[in-house]
């Protein structure tokens, strides 16, 4: 093999600059949790199939406390190796499907590091709260 | 002719593009979306939103979903009073952008209700303070004379430039005391910005 030095140089430059915006993260955990998360079937509707494919939902678990509130927590994990930013926003909505609105109800943005995975959650306004839906977006501009 | 035709064309196209792109109209966005302004040195609506709802969620989750909540007011609801919240940023801000959305959600919950006659820089509600306080001097009706908890508060910020880059860094500090002095809740919700110059969104 005869490799031109100038073209390894260049190469490996190329590959610097691309890997330079790129910063993944190792997680490691028990290989038996200590809990049992109470996990619920969901509906997605996609409309953004690039947001898709980058921050997906890994899973979704519903618990209630003592003083009957829902609480729900989401995992999401960026696909990608690349820094993302994305923004959710939980709606909420009584046993009748009527929206319970309130104050928490607004977008919150969060970022991650590439393949990283992270947990969001949502605790419901009041106790007459049934049912959720959690919408995601992306970074329009 | 055709050359007149076609110039005339151009001129109304241009005109037409031209006035698309001028428009310097106010628009209205959701407060509660990503699509407010923001910029690094001010604590935008986007920041207040996510201070709020961190807040609310840790309340709620923490101590009132918990069941550690107790209380003396109407129908057993806890009786909640504002302390001071202390600004000790260089901005001039309301605080009460950050507590009226904590008093909003917290009376939604149904376990909470606020004494706007008690405060520090006086009652919020004179009328209502005063109708209190005859109540309390007729006996006419059971009135709690002190709230089971208050809540009080610190925003702090922090500003670091390296470069071109600036970063501002705010902290929102709450906690909720009992009657006796003591901390039952508190929560610490940091956020952090960088930006070269203002920017729209995130």
């Amino acid at each position: 093999m005869n490799f031109h030095p100038v073209r390894v140089v260049a190469t490996a430059a190329l590959l610097a600059l691309l890997g330079a915006g790129c910063q993944t993260v190792n997680t490691t955990e028990t290989a038996q949790p200590a809990f049992q998360r109470n996990m619920v079937s969901e509906k997605r509707v996609i409309t953004d199939s690039s947001l898709a494919r980058k921050v997906q939902i890994q899973g979704v678990n519903v618990s209630e406390g003592p003083g009957g509130f829902l609480k729900v927590q989401v995992e999401l994990q960026n696909t990608t190796r690349s820094y993302r930013r994305f923004a959710y926003k939980w709606e909420w909505f009584d046993k009748d499907g009527n929206l319970v609105d309130g104050p928490a109800s607004v977008a919150i943005t969060r970022q991650f590091e590439g393949k990283e995975s992270l947990f969001v959650q949502g605790v419901a306004p009041n106790a007459t709260v049934r049912d959720f839906r959690l919408k995601l977006y992306e970074n329009a501009r | 002719m055709n050359r007149h035709l076609v110039s005339a064309a151009i001129v109304v196209v241009a005109a037409a593009l031209l006035g698309g792109c001028a428009s310097s109209q106010a628009t209205y966005v959701d407060p509660g979306s990503t699509r407010t302004l923001t910029n690094v040195g001010e604590i935008n609506v986007q920041d207040w939103n996510m201070a709020s709802e961190a807040m609310i969620n840790s309340l709620i989750a923490k101590h009132i979903n918990s069941g550690n909540l107790k209380g003396s007011g109407p129908d057993g609801r806890a009786v909640l009073a504002i302390s001071r919240i202390v600004n000790n940023t260089s901005i001039q801000i309301d605080t009460d952008i950050l507590v009226k959305k904590i008093r909003v959600a917290l009376l939604g919950t149904g376990k909470v209700v606020a004494d706007i006659t008690a405060g520090l820089g006086g009652p919020e509600d004179p009328l209502a303070a005063e109708a209190k306080r005859e109540a309390q001097f007729l006996g006419t009706q059971k009135v709690a004379s002190r709230p089971d908890y208050t809540l009080s508060g610190k925003i702090i910020e922090n500003r670091t430039r390296q470069g071109n880059k600036s970063e501002s860094t705010y902290v929102f500090q709450m906690a909720l005391a009992t009657r006796d002095g003591l901390a039952v809740w508190e929560e610490e919700k940091t956020i952090t910005k960088q930006g070269k110059r203002s920017a729209v969104g995130w």
